[in-house]
């Protein structure tokens, strides 16, 4: 690799943002805009754990 | 600004190797044990063949781990719950997309995707587009007919995630789809092999020049015929532009893909577990060069997971590494047959692919060409149907001297070789079926 990337505070801020979803999930229960936006939200997020959490995992 | 980094994600694409091994031995483990859990079908299989998730400690164990197929897959479907049978690891209420396999060997596969799953075939293919160039100076054109089958949906939005304008080609016939390529000044465009070649003959039937319409890059799928060199040549020369192959499948998703430096094919080894397998013995094959059929797992995709499928491609490991700098290993030749393709004639085993990388060598013949398989009595019989491109008809004698001496030393074998009026044989705008064994009809 040609450059250093903070993968730790990447996988930290990621993770944040994943408990942050879910809690709005749950504030907004009985919303569906809400609940069904935040399943989109948490489809994403998946895809940047898969790019960065699992391999945080390895390192 | 437009990111000049070759790959899309640096950091899993040139993991040293061990790591990317490790990676693979916790998603394995990580999809089977969600499968366990959540899935009957795979539950009961595994229960029967006396395996548990937590039996998997090495890469090695995951071969007692047993395959499923598509016959497995057709079966699971024809049973309740409607319509997927009890393979889904998910409540039906969080299907939100279907396709189906497009029946080549048989009926049809049903495809459940959550909209995570639509996201991940999304993911895989933004892997691809990227390592191919493709970036947000694209205008990509699809030319399919988004409908049931997954052909290019998933590039539509992995294009859209790497930042491309997408022009959803369908339903339009192939002028009017070249038209629309040239006016909106698309510099990109997917389709089958077959029917690049195809588009390519119709614009100048329609007075347009494929090379002047601007076209940079173009992704194949559905057909070898990109990682056939005489084929992916055929098309680079029709459209002055670069072409490239991926690999993938409804089943399975979109798994390994030529990058710029155009080496072979990359598999992508942080989303998928690629196993070749020994067709005779199922002994796995870890050297280069030898074929075998593939066995593949879907670390990641959580609907209906696909976990050790017997896919039947018959593919080989590469003896050389890509300039590109990925760690992932790189596959030779694409699929170069299926392990129910490979058929033996007259005693020879014969892989289709090996009939088109020599018909497509000729200049003088056109794009398309039929083999027909018979047996008369206890002697099998084979045929090549070809056109020969007009205004090189003084040429025939010559062109099936020449034609019978290259098959017989690609192949091993004698055809009957019968000229057809340019034009006259099928044309396909998707997978063609150019192979017809009728020994087993």
């Amino acid at each position: 690799m040609d450059r250093e990337y903070d993968l730790k505070g990447m996988d930290a801020k990621i993770r944040e943002i994943h408990r942050t979803a879910e809690e709005i999930r749950e504030l907004g229960q009985g919303i569906e805009a809400v609940r069904r936006n935040v399943d989109r939200i948490l489809a994403s997020v998946k895809m940047i754990e898969l790019n960065v959490c699992d391999v945080v995992e390895v390192l | 600004m437009v990111n000049s980094s070759i790959y899309w994600n640096q950091v899993i694409e040139t993991l040293p190797r061990e790591k990317l091994r490790e990676l693979q031995l916790r998603k394995f483990k990580r999809i089977m044990e969600w499968a366990y859990k959540n899935s009957p079908f795979y539950r009961n299989l595994y229960r029967a063949a006396g395996i548990e998730p937590g039996d998997i400690r090495t890469l090695d164990d995951i071969r007692r781990v047993p395959k499923i197929d598509k016959g497995m897959l057709r079966d699971v479907q024809s049973r309740a719950p409607f319509p997927y049978g009890d393979i889904l690891a998910v409540p039906l209420s969080e299907v939100t997309e279907f396709r189906q396999t497009s029946g080549t060997t048989g009926t049809p596969v049903y495809q459940a995707d959550t909209w995570q799953d639509w996201e991940w075939w999304a993911e895989c293919w933004a892997y691809i587009l990227y390592a191919q160039g493709y970036r947000e100076t694209d205008r990509l054109f699809l030319p399919f007919g988004y409908n049931i089958f997954v052909a290019f949906w998933a590039c539509h939005y992995g294009a859209e995630k790497v930042g491309c304008e997408v022009v959803p080609g369908g339903v339009l016939d192939t002028e009017a789809r070249i038209m629309k390529m040239k006016e909106l000044r698309c510099t990109a465009f997917g389709a089958t092999p077959t029917y690049v070649l195809g588009m390519a003959d119709t614009a100048h039937r329609i007075g347009i020049d494929p090379k002047g319409i601007g076209i940079q890059r173009i992704t194949c799928a559905g057909e070898p015929g990109a990682s056939i060199p005489t084929t992916k040549q055929r098309i680079e020369e029709a459209w002055g532009a670069k072409v490239y192959d991926h690999i993938g499948a409804t089943e399975i998703g979109a798994w390994s893909y030529s990058c710029v430096f155009q080496r072979g094919l990359h598999v992508n080894e942080a989303f998928f577990l690629v196993e070749i397998e020994d067709t005779e013995t199922g002994e796995i094959i870890e050297e280069p060069g030898r074929n075998g059929k593939m066995v593949i797992t879907a670390f990641d995709r959580i609907g209906k997971p696909c976990i050790r499928f017997d896919s039947k491609d018959v593919i080989r490991w590469a003896d050389y590494s890509c300039e590109c700098g990925r760690t992932f290993r790189i596959i030779d030749g694409g699929v170069v047959g299926r392990a129910d393709d490979i058929t033996k004639v007259k005693g020879v085993l014969l892989a289709p692919t090996a009939i088109e990388e020599v018909v497509r060598s000729f200049d003088e013949l056109s794009d398309e060409y039929e083999v027909i398989v018979t047996k008369k009595g206890d002697i099998d019989d084979i045929a090549l149907k070809i056109e020969i491109k007009p205004g090189m008809e003084d040429r025939k004698e010559s062109i099936l001297v020449r034609l019978k001496d290259e098959l017989r030393v690609k192949t091993n074998l004698g055809y009957k070789i019968e000229v057809c009026p340019a034009g006259s044989l099928p044309r396909y705008e998707v997978k063609a079926k150019r192979f017809k064994d009728m020994r087993k009809h």
